[in-house]
């Protein structure tokens, strides 16, 4: 079981997706991107503020007991910090599973977990 | 004594500032720091009912101690992802 969390500053970087583990027979890569609107109003980016070390921790427990929970083979997570513009990418979930069901119920339950108790926060710029 | 909560997204701009800083009883819980910061600072009251205490970077119990050096931060509703 392989497990990572990262924050980077500003938008994440094209995912490098390497090779599979043994026993994989489904890889997911969700990537959260930065819409043009938010609500009714246009917006050019996004800011994301983080409680440090919080964030980052809370982001690695999740991580874990998702990977845990499901039986996962690897869970890597990225999410930005600062300034990310509009099209870029915010937010990474790569998985790899034994089969497809565990990977989409826990690609599922990892992003609503993280919209409710990871310290992150965003603020649309105009 | 005294306790400084950090204050972050909407609670922070609610406070007009990113830390509050109030005398409480010592010995004071995580739910008495959190019912002390609606007198401390109104403009948060309605989003105490949405926000948690994290005390050294973990979400508290209500009834976990509060100590003297304790990193407390007040998380309301987060937006990430």
């Amino acid at each position: 079981m392989s497990v990572r969390a990262s924050i980077t500053d500003g938008p994440l970087p094209p995912a490098l997706l390497g090779e599979a583990a043994a026993g994989v027979g489904a890889f997911i890569v969700f990537e959260g991107l930065v819409r043009p609107r938010e609500g009714d109003a246009a917006i050019t980016a996004l800011d994301y503020t983080t409680y440090d070390p919080m964030a980052e921790r809370q982001l690695l427990d999740l991580a874990r007991d998702i990977c845990q929970r499901f039986a996962l083979l690897t869970l890597h997570v990225q999410h930005s910090r600062g300034r990310v513009p509009v099209g870029a990418c915010s937010f990474r979930l790569t998985i790899h599973a034994a089969h497809r069901k565990e990977a989409l119920a826990a690609m599922d339950e990892f992003i609503d977990r993280l919209k409710r108790d990871v310290p992150i926060w965003k603020k649309p710029v105009a | 004594m005294t306790v400084r909560v950090l204050l972050f997204g909407p609670e922070a701009a609610a406070a007009r500032s990113d830390a509050l800083t109030m005398d409480v009883p010592a010995g004071s819980t995580a739910d008495a720091v959190k019912a002390a910061i609606a007198g401390a600072c109104p403009a948060l009251s309605p989003l105490l009912p949405a926000a948690r205490l994290a005390v050294n970077s973990a979400f508290a119990r209500g009834d976990q101690p509060i100590n003297p050096g304790d990193e407390v931060a007040l998380i309301g509703l987060v937006s990430g992802g």
